[in-house]
């Protein structure tokens, strides 16, 4: 891919500096450490409604209780933070008229959307990291004490769920490109969202084989989602990146 | 004359009377080509058309002698261009989109910020270096994106309306770089409204009308407003009554 190195460059340069990408980030991954110490403490204070939203999984306690409420938000919050992000990143350069800009340079098209997806990836990481921590935080401060063996592999799943979301938010790039605007990409990732709880409702034997679902499914109830299960959110993401790629091939800046 | 851009028969139709419906131009090594029109005429169409951005439905382009289809990713680097809006991240300062646009046109990253410092005091911006493009007024971020066009010294440049938004220093300096890039070997196709400025730094002029090349106004001549309008009205009535 021509230009890959240079393109990698400035993909990551922009995100840096993208108000939307900080704050899209700090929301996701403050927000779910607030909320779930919240949640968790009106569920130990015997809060009935909190308990009753939670279903079975407000039997837990100590660090359980804490992050299966936050794996609970993290399921739905980071796709759709990460479908925001994700969204704007393609999107902008459509509404910002930055696109012509990004055609008849020595950069290649493709090697455009890899760089786009690869800084997303990585931003990805970096906000799964931030939450872990900042949820671990919240623990220690709760006076749950240091993590065990348990906790810790919880915690580990937290990571991978924020992870995986990033990556079940890929259509959300697809959208933007198809609709030249941040705006699409948004409603790809409700879409998601509620396509998932719908599709996990409507077939609860099946809904581990949902790409779009098994990351949520996995991280409450690791023994309920097999690795082939699992490995299929990948497989989709490669799929709507190809998709992407495909569509800005073909693209024409004729409007 | 080595050949910087040739463009023949090209069509590009939005319907049986919008976009371009059979155009030839060529840019010459050393050459600044003027393109007008009215609105609508075509102009930028064939512009993102020489450019790759839209596709021809006939007609054929060659860019320093290569095919479009067949110019290689890489030979990018040696065209400039300014379509519709300015190259600017408006989260972004000044000096930071140089240094993007030098990067993408594949200038060393230990190179960009000296050569985004030095564009921006060649286009009297050196003061704006470190303000964001949203902040920056119309006609700085049309100097921007005419900075980011240009800064890589490119054998080819086509600029869409770029005095766009410029007050008279940024026309002056628009000029000065234009003729320095046409004086250097660079072939420049640029479009624009204004009659007395395309005068002033094209070589040759090409009318533009309904898609079709319909004649050339001679940048020495007098009253080239009512050349042009004489050549548009004539052009209109023939397409009417034929």
């Amino acid at each position: 891919m021509t230009g890959m190195a240079a393109v990698l460059e400035v993909e990551a340069r922009k995100a840096a500096a993208a108000l939307v990408l900080r704050v899209g980030g700090a929301a996701l991954a403050a927000g779910t450490a607030v909320l779930a110490a919240v949640l968790a403490a009106a569920v130990r204070s015997g809060n009935e409604q909190v308990t009753a939203k939670l279903g079975v999984f407000a039997a837990a306690a100590g660090w359980d209780l804490l992050v299966v409420v936050a794996t609970q938000v993290v399921g739905a919050g980071a796709v759709l933070a990460f479908g925001v992000t994700l969204g704007w990143s393609f999107g902008r350069e459509f509404t910002d008229g930055t696109v012509n800009g990004l055609t008849a340079i020595p950069v290649s098209r493709p090697a455009i959307v890899a760089a786009k997806l690869i800084v997303h990836l990585v931003w990805t990481v970096a906000v799964a990291s931030a939450l872990t921590g900042l949820v671990t935080a919240a623990g220690l401060a709760a006076g749950l004490g240091a993590p065990d063996a348990h906790a810790a592999a919880s915690l580990m799943r937290l990571f991978a769920l924020t992870v995986l979301s990033g990556l079940v938010a890929t259509p959300a790039a697809w959208a933007a490109t198809l609709g030249r605007g941040p705006l699409p990409g948004v409603a790809a990732a409700i879409g998601l969202i509620v396509a998932a709880q719908v599709a996990v409702v409507a077939f609860p034997a099946g809904g581990a084989w949902l790409p779009i679902a098994a990351p949520a499914l996995w991280a409450m109830r690791p023994e309920a989602v097999t690795a082939a299960q699992l490995l299929l959110t990948p497989a989709f993401a490669l799929a709507f990146a190809a998709l992407t790629v495909a569509s800005w091939r073909r693209l024409q800046l004729d409007r | 004359m080595v050949e910087r851009l040739a463009i023949t028969g090209a069509v590009r139709a939005y319907g049986a009377e919008a976009g371009v419906l059979g155009a030839s131009l060529d840019v010459a090594a050393g050459e600044v080509h003027a393109l007008i029109g009215l609105n609508g005429a075509g102009k930028t169409t064939l512009m993102r058309a020489a450019l790759g951005m839209v596709r021809l439905d006939a007609g054929m382009i060659r860019i320093g002698g290569a095919p479009l289809e067949r110019l290689p990713t890489a030979a990018w680097a040696r065209v400039g261009h300014l379509i519709d809006r300015p190259f600017a991240y408006p989260d972004i300062d000044a000096a930071g989109n140089l240094a993007i646009a030098a990067r993408l046109r594949g200038i060393p990253s230990a190179d960009t910020a000296a050569l985004a410092q030095a564009v921006l005091e060649d286009w009297g911006l050196a003061r704006y270096g470190p303000v964001k493009a949203a902040k920056l007024s119309k006609g700085n971020r049309q100097r921007l994106g005419l900075a980011a066009a240009l800064l890589a010294g490119p054998d080819l440049a086509i600029l869409d309306e770029p005095t766009d938004g410029l007050d008279p220093v940024g026309v002056i300096a628009l000029r000065e770089a234009v003729r320095r890039l046409a004086g250097a070997g660079a072939g420049v196709l640029v479009s624009s409204h204004h009659l007395d400025e395309v005068a002033r730094i094209a070589d040759r002029i090409s009318v533009m009308n309904r898609g079709r090349i319909i004649g050339a106004l001679d940048p020495g001549g007098t009253d080239l407003e009512r050349t042009f309008f004489a050549l548009v009205l004539d052009d209109d009535v023939q397409r009417t009554t034929s």
